[in-house]
């Protein structure tokens, strides 16, 4: 049985490249390109882990995490910020809002935030 | 005896002519000088008047004396209510809260001769007020006020710092992009590449980082202007902080061959430290040493205990700082003479944010140097406050 992953990322180069390096580490992937939708797969596909960007037409990727956080359904499903923000502020308003971890992208190669994800699901 | 009486009333005519002229004289002159006087205020008063920057003049009941229209204008008031009052029923509300403070500094008012200080009235207006203690050697005299109207330019540094700071985020998503993309081919996550590719793909790889990092230093300036970059003070063990650096750092100093002599001792106070920032710090100095200090030099870290703060030290056997550059090396984009023409990288951000950070530690930094010899950095923060033993229980 594959781990399934959310991918919630509104580049869609970015999106493209995290979805190719998932599969190819065996796992399987969902995605979505904005909060909304992002909030709807949650609940929907349940996902293992969720691998969420903060900037975010819509509805923004904190707002995502709180009422992910919020519904009883899926509140136990961790969930890796993976943003380009990344100041002090802004990764302890993540962590309180219930982030497994804050991954800033320019700083973490595709490997590196699998093995966030592998340490999450193990 | 007629006669000496005539004499004796001619003199006394004559001396009362005398004290007439010379009467006359005196108030001549105590006339023109009250006419300078009037001429001389007038003047001081028509160039005070006409100052863009606002002038107060307190006497020592700290009742206002001399207001100048931009003054009156910041208050709003009118010249009429104003002048004879005291200066404190002027300043009631909390938009005058900063001025106040301010004015009122009695510490300051015993320590010093003038100071300057930033003070925001509300959110309409940012003054740069200098404030100047008159005494002589007898008593204080009272107190001048100079206010410097810097709204527009606070706004233009808002406005370019906030600037600054969404283009550095926003470039850092095309960079992830690159960064993601060349991993994975180096990775071989899409198949095979041939020795000469990767070759050329590893070296734009670094490039692609020494860019990420250049926009993590433009990031953390544009928040050291903002003076919204130290996030949290709290006490803790700055040699905790220099060993992680240190830690982290053994890669490049093995690169580059360099030894690193450490001398760090036992049961150091705390110091009230933000520990990310003391980090980056230490970091930028770490780096520097290590970069403009040839392959096989040496670099001392060591911290010390002083009274009132912990001093610490790193010393290389570096290219050192050319005499001419001492004074602005801690300026941004600065970069040494000696070192632009090694072709080493580096954005002339380092040591200014470094700075920033110390000062804002309310530490001090300060190096000692020679070209073709070395460079030592210094730096000392302030011990954490002792906690008396009501707050310890």
């Amino acid at each position: 049985m594959f781990k399934k992953i959310l991918l919630i990322e509104d580049d869609k180069f970015l999106r493209e490249l995290m979805n190719k390096k998932l599969l190819l580490m065996g796992y399987d992937v969902v995605s979505a390109a904005d909060g909304e939708s992002g909030l709807v797969m949650i609940k929907e596909s349940k996902p293992d882990v969720v691998l969420l960007d903060l900037i975010l037409p819509g509805i923004n990727g904190f707002e995502v995490l709180e009422k992910a956080k919020k519904d009883p359904e899926t509140a136990n499903i961790p969930v890796i910020i993976l943003s380009n923000l990344g100041q002090s502020e802004d990764i302890e308003k993540g962590l309180k809002l219930g982030a497994k971890d804050f991954l800033v992208k320019a700083h973490f190669t595709p490997q590196e935030i699998i093995n966030k994800l592998k340490a999450i699901l193990d | 005896m007629y006669e000496e009486q005539t004499n004796f009333k001619e003199t006394k005519e004559e001396a009362l002519r005398r004290v007439r002229v010379a009467l006359l004289n005196i108030l001549e002159d105590t006339d023109e000088s009250r006419k300078e006087a009037v001429n001389e205020r007038n003047k001081t008063m028509a160039i005070i008047e006409n100052l863009t920057d606002g002038i107060l003049l307190l006497n020592k009941r700290n009742e206002v004396e001399i207001i100048s229209p931009p003054v009156v204008d910041f208050f709003r008031k009118e010249e009429a209510e104003v002048v004879g009052k005291n200066i404190a029923e002027l300043l009631e509300g909390e938009d005058f809260k900063k001025l106040k403070d301010i004015l009122f500094d009695d510490e300051a008012k015993k320590t010093k001769v003038a100071f300057r200080q930033e003070a925001s009235i509300g959110e309409r207006l940012d003054l740069e007020v200098t404030t100047v203690f008159l005494k002589d050697e007898v008593e204080e005299r009272g107190v001048l006020i100079i206010f410097h109207d810097v709204t527009r330019d606070k706004l233009v540094e808002r406005m370019k710092t906030e600037f600054v700071s969404i283009a550095a985020h926003q470039l850092r998503t095309p960079l992830s992009a690159i960064k993601w993309t060349l991993r994975m081919v180096l990775d071989g996550d899409t198949g095979e590449i041939s020795a000469e590719q990767r070759d050329l793909l590893e070296k734009t790889y670094v490039s692609n980082e020494r860019m990420i990092s250049l926009i993590n230093d433009l990031l953390n300036v544009s928040r050291i202007e903002e003076g919204r970059f130290l996030y949290k003070q709290e006490p803790g063990r700055l040699e905790e902080v220099v060993r992680t650096v240190i830690e982290s750092s053994q890669e490049l100093l093995k690169m580059r061959k360099i030894v690193l002599s450490e001398d760090i001792p036992e049961g150091l106070p705390l110091v009230e430290i933000d520990k990310e920032k003391i980090y980056l710090a230490v970091q930028n100095l770490l780096e520097n040493a290590a970069k403009y200090t040839p392959e096989g030099g040496s670099i001392d870290i060591s911290l010390e205990k002083h009274e009132t703060e912990v001093v610490f030290m790193i010393k290389d056997s570096g290219v050192g700082i050319p005499e001419s550059d001492h004074e602005r090396i801690f300026t941004k984009f600065f970069r040494g003479e000696n070192v632009i023409k090694m072709e080493t990288e580096g954005s002339g951000l380092g040591l200014y944010t470094t700075r920033n950070i110390i000062n804002a530690h309310r530490g001090k930094i300060w190096f000692e140097s020679k070209e073709g010899k070395g460079t030592a950095f210094y730096f000392s923060l302030p011990l954490a406050r002792q906690k008396t033993s009501e707050e310890k229980s």
